[in-house]
């Protein structure tokens, strides 16, 4: 047998080592791979959808206006509006030269078709009820005054129309060409103006956005949903990956470059990872514990006001979330434009008051049913403190853990008597009490039924005075906390953890991700 | 032969009747609602109502389980309430990833825990012996998502040797696909090989123990003969039947292998459809796996007598 | 020899369960339940035996007490799922017939369910709690048992002693049970610690999966579910419970053997 020549190993090595770069090199494609916890429901914006499904869509499709980093609404494909007619008509200017995905040019026609298609009670649209007899106002009137300008007339006025219209849980009320559903009126795929375009879908594993070449971006800078929106990279693809062990291990060995709603218990291990950098920013979320104010204990105030009072909610906020979030007793998250001096006086713990309320009220000492669940690490850990240190006040908690479809189930009808829950985010303030307020009688999730401060609300939804509606938020909130009719403990944060090659990336108040502007190096 | 086989599928019927009904009721049973769900704490009573209208989920219980019966004999298993797929297609490629892997791992434990287990039972009460049982019952002891996460721990991120998410399925790449299965079967391997290897000893003891086995050993055949002729198509028999009731019950318990290295399989669609409260999913789910496994125990029904001529089917 | 190692090995295991279980009823180093917000995530040391969890509860203390639910879960199981096994196969292999034929069919309708998904169903329905738990575990488990019962009914009912009885004057019924019971006493018994085993897994899987007994109570499945986020940075938070469910597993297992050798001295002997 011969010695081997060392020049016919080389050759056999480098063939081998050329198959394995070759692959490598072929594709010179700029991919950002990113996470979804669950796969979309589909691709019709604002319809059939979910939190995640809002996410991706949002880099397809814009609408009219959007809004921006501090919740106040901004042009996006209408250059300019005005309003007119006692605060009934919008006339929107649209900007020229918009392209679809489909190279089309974007026209009022195809703003009053979608806005049609919104309002036709087929699809579905998530705003539909907005709209209509309990809602914010009727629309009476669309029409294209010519190709640039779009008008609505609404039956009345109300502070709330164009941020129902930015609205992401509704699509953003998104322009998008006809051919997006066939002939027969079913959906087929979103050809909108976005800085992306539908990619590959393959169910229960991943989604893919594409670059779109010819988007028309806008030239103020990316802020919130608005502003700027360029590509920075070829493709987006969301994984769907439902276990969060999965994803950080993913992250952390390089088949992923962004995890986008991290859960803080994965915040410490990460952060000290040289390969990875966190992002933490507020949220418009809303953590706490509800009280049912018709159950025959808990009617009494004085019980929950000494529950309120044992809490030490900083602590509580700065444990569970690690940190990342700072205790807010009102319900207006703190990044609201309204979050304003008034809103930072909430309960401050004082266990003497609290023992004196609880005598004074005659608890003997009755469990309290506490329903949580596992879905939401944070609420649980939430109600494991609130449990806690209540016990330290001689309040026996009990806490029930249901699974999320049966806690939502018991939320609904009213049917508790207390529990930890996490509301999603509302984009204005009036929403965010809103979602809170209302009479028990008719709508049994409603958690505060207070008819002065109900009147109060209607006020604020149809002023459009900052000064106005401040000053009755602002009671609002003196009353929220008087009234314990639940404590809020904190409003979250968004944290999201990246690989360090990716840059440009930015959480924001909505907590979902924005991958444009954002570039993998 | 074909009439016993007509016989046997005839009194599966019943039986699945009866798990449908079960399926359906039960599902109905669970508190929560799917539209609740889909459309989370934002929603109103208004809109509920709508959807639910929408899905025909206000008609009378009875009514809906009329009308999904009907279209199950048809094979219409319906559509998903969350995305609107159709369902059988969806339960059928999920199914493919689950049965992959429980077919793999079980195959290659098998193939490691019939001759253990012979070599154990042969040398019964042996120091070999001990190890071998004790190996093995230590094995199936572990939960098995608490190995797969120390395999992922070690090998996915410490190592780095093996992809840690993703999946692909066979028909795109086959070699690639078979990477990212590596550990869920290395995982369902190494605890089935426990509990195979078990069942493979009992059943070779039996037969050592047998007059025709000391009748062998008697005339003088070596002893390697004895094992290789006469033991072990004699223990295959038993463990085979068990290997059949194994298959079906590790549908169930695949689904926690699946979450861990997030495949998308069949155990993890009904476990998030359950919690999604999507009916048709979770009926088209419990319904398939009932019938896959009644179809598992009468294909080892009729392959017993391959492997005991003793037996005869009728 | 092996019966002896089996038992010794098993049974030295399974009194450190039940002696922690016991112990855990009436005192455990601190409370599994108390919060201690400044001893977050410790590591072992001397004051904390197995350190801390992320609420700074000490995990020796949750580990006992989780020994305690976990135990008394498997033993209510099994008892309602032999109990109720029981009586279904002695009824049906006594009453053969149509009332033999529906009930079989019924039970083999629900062994056609895996039984952790059935579990998980049932869950839901009746409320994530110790009850439902064991409720929903032992009704997985029912048929089984009801299977082999009857089975040994069946071979019993044919076998001269029964003739004998009946003849001396003893109701059918009565001849049944004081023949079939003993019969019936060993596979039950080997069934029964094979389900303890397969309860515990159960109770973690579907802990892990999201149900099984809810936090904060302490189970070892919870408690491995918990540790799943601090699997690389709290390793003995995950190790702990693993380790535990794993060795009582293996003990159980052992025993179950060496009572099966017992009961059965044909395999006990090469």
């Amino acid at each position: 047998m011969h010695a081997r020549r060392p020049s016919d190993l080389v050759v056999v090595g480098l063939a081998l080592a050329c198959l394995f770069v070759m692959p490598v090199r072929a594709a010179a494609e700029t991919v950002l791979r990113t996470r979804l916890n669950a796969d979309i429901r589909s691709t019709d914006p604002g319809t059939n959808r979910d939190a995640n499904t809002d996410g991706v869509v949002a880099h397809l499709v814009e609408g009219l206006v959007a809004f921006r980093e501090d919740t106040s609404v901004g042009p996006m494909l209408a250059e300019s509006w005005s309003v007119s007619n006692e605060g009934k008509t919008y006339t929107f200017r649209l900007r020229q030269g918009v392209k679809f995905h489909n190279g089309a040019t974007m026209t009022a026609e195809d703003v009053v078709w979608s806005l049609k298609r919104w309002l036709d009670p087929a699809t579905q649209w998530r705003c539909l009820s907005e709209f209509g007899p309990s809602g914010i106002a009727r629309i009476e009137k669309i029409e294209a005054a010519d190709p640039q300008t779009v008008a609505v007339t609404l039956d009345q006025p109300t502070a709330l129309f164009l941020p129902t219209l930015a609205r992401p849980d509704c699509g953003q009320t998104a322009v998008i060409h006809r051919d997006s559903v066939g002939p027969d009126g079913k959906w087929i795929a979103p050809i909108g103006t976005g800085p992306f375009k539908l990619g590959e879908w393959k169910r229960g594993q991943h989604i893919d956005v594409i670059r779109f070449d010819g988007y028309a971006s806008r030239s103020e800078p990316r802020s919130g949903y608005a502003g700027a929106k360029t590509a920075e990279v070829d493709r987006v693809r969301f994984n769907v990956i439902p276990d969060s062990s999965a994803a950080k291990a993913g992250l952390l060995s390089g088949s992923l470059d962004v995890i986008s709603a991290l859960g803080v218990p994965d915040l410490d291990d990460l952060k000290s990872r040289p390969e990875v950098q966190i992002s933490v920013t507020p949220a418009l979320g809303l953590t706490g514990i509800l009280f049912q104010t018709r159950d025959p204990l808990l009617k009494d105030v004085r019980i929950r006001r000494a529950i309120a009072l044992c809490l030490d909610t900083a602590e509580i906020a700065d444990v569970v979330m690690q940190g990342t979030a700072r205790a807010n007793n009102s319900a207006l998250p703190i990044g609201s434009p309204f979050y304003g001096e008034v809103q930072t006086h909430g309960y401050t713990q004082n266990i003497a008051e609290a023992k004196k309320l609880l005598v004074e009220a005659g608890y003997r000492g009755q469990p309290i049913k506490m329903i949580a669940n596992k879905r939401y690490g944070f609420v649980f850990d939430s109600a494991v403190l609130v449990q806690a240190m209540a016990q330290g006040l001689g309040v026996n908690i009990e806490i029930e853990v249901l699974d999320w479809a049966t806690q939502l189930d018991r939320y609904n009808r009213g049917d508790y008597q207390a529990m930890a829950f996490v509301y999603s985010a509302r984009l204005d303030a009036s929403l965010s009490f809103e979602m809170l307020m209302g009479p028990k009688a008719t709508q049994p999730r409603k958690i505060w039924d207070n008819p002065e401060a109900q009147e109060m609300l209607r006020q604020s939804m149809m002023t459009d005075d900052t000064a106005k509606r401040q000053a009755l938020f602002d009671e609002m909130h003196r009353r929220f906390i008087k009234d314990v009719p639940m404590i809020v403990l904190f409003n979250g944060a968004e944290l999201a953890a990246l690989r360090k090659n990716v840059k440009g990336y930015a959480g924001w108040l909505y907590p979902q991700p924005r991958f444009w502007g954002v570039s993998v190096q | 032969m074909l009439g016993y086989l007509a016989r046997r599928l005839a009194m599966t019927v019943p039986t699945l009747l009866l798990v449908a009904i079960g399926v359906f009721t039960l599902v109905r049973l669970i508190p929560g609602d799917p539209v609740q769900v889909m459309l989370g704490d934002a929603a109103d009573p208004a809109q509920i109502a709508q959807m639910r209208a929408q899905l025909g989920l206000d008609q009378p219980i009875p009514l809906q389980f009329v009308h999904w019966l009907a279209r199950l004999l048809t094979g219409d298993f319906g559509h998903s309430i969350t995305d609107n797929l159709a369902v059988l297609p969806l339960i059928l490629e999920r199914f493919q990833v689950s049965a992959v892997i429980v077919l793999v791992a079980v195959g290659l434990a098998a193939c490691v825990a019939v001759p253990a287990g012979l070599i154990a039972a042969w040398r019964q009460n042996s120091a070999l012996d001990l190890a071998v049982v004790g190996s093995a019952t230590l094995l199936l002891s572990i939960p098995s998502f608490w190995l797969g996460l120390l395999l992922l721990l070690l090998f996915g991120l410490k190592l780095k040797w093996l992809p840690v998410i993703g999946y692909v399925p066979f028909s795109e790449n086959f070699w690639q696909a078979m990477v990212f299965m590596l550990l869920p079967i290395a995982t369902l391997t190494m605890i089935e090989i426990g509990v195979l290897t078990r069942m493979a000893r009992a059943a070779s003891i039996e037969v050592l123990r047998l007059e025709y086995v000391t009748h062998a050993r008697a005339k003088g055949v070596p002893e390697w003969l004895v094992l290789g002729r006469h033991v072990l198509p004699n223990a295959f028999a038993p463990t085979w039947t068990l290997i059949g009731l194994v298959l079906g019950h590790l549908l169930g318990g695949i689904a926690v292998i699946e979450t861990v290295f997030t495949l998308p399989g069949l155990g993890r669609l009904l476990v998030d459809s359950i919690f999604a409260r999507d009916y048709p999913v979770v009926q088209g789910c419990l319904l398939f796996t009932a019938v896959i496994y009644v179809v598992v125990n009468l294909i080892v029904d009729l392959c017993y007598p391959l492997f005991d001529p003793r037996v005869t089917v009728a | 020899m092996r019966v002896r190692t089996n038992t010794a090995i098993g049974g030295v295991l399974m009194a450190l369960v039940l002696g922690a279980a016991a112990t855990a009823a009436f005192w455990t180093p601190f409370d599994p339940l108390r919060v201690n917000l400044r001893a977050r995530l410790q590591p072992p040391s001397s004051l904390y035996w197995l350190g801390t969890d992320e609420f700074g509860r000490d995990v020796l203390s949750r580990v006992m007490a989780g020994a305690a639910t976990s135990v008394v879960v498997a033993l209510l199981t099994v008892t309602l799922a032999i109990g109720f096994g029981v009586m279904v196969g002695v009824v049906t292999g006594y009453l053969r017939g149509w009332t033999d034929r529906i009930i079989m069919a019924i039970n083999d309708a629900l062994l056609a369910f895996p039984g952790i998904l059935l579990a998980l169903a049932i869950m839901i329905v009746v409320g994530a709690n110790k009850f439902g738990l064991v409720l929903a575990l032992g009704l997985a488990y029912i048929p089984s048992v009801a299977r082999v019962v009857r089975g040994t009914v069946l071979s019993i009912r044919e076998k001269e002693y029964i003739e004998a009885s009946r003849v001396i004057g003893n109701s059918e019924l009565y001849s049944m049970l004081r023949h079939v019971l003993p019969n019936a006493v060993a596979p039950v018994a080997v069934l029964a610690t094979s389900m303890f085993g397969w309860v515990l897994l159960a109770e973690s899987a579907l802990s892990f999966l999201g149900l099984g007994v809810p936090p904060p109570a302490p189970t070892w499945g919870n408690m491995l579910a918990a540790s799943r986020p601090y699997m690389e940075s709290a390793v003995w938070l995950g190790m702990a419970p693993g380790l535990c469910i794993a060795l009582t597993l293996l003990g159980i297992n052992l025993l179950g053997d060496s009572l099966r050798d017992r009961l059965d001295p044909r395999m006990a002997h090469g």
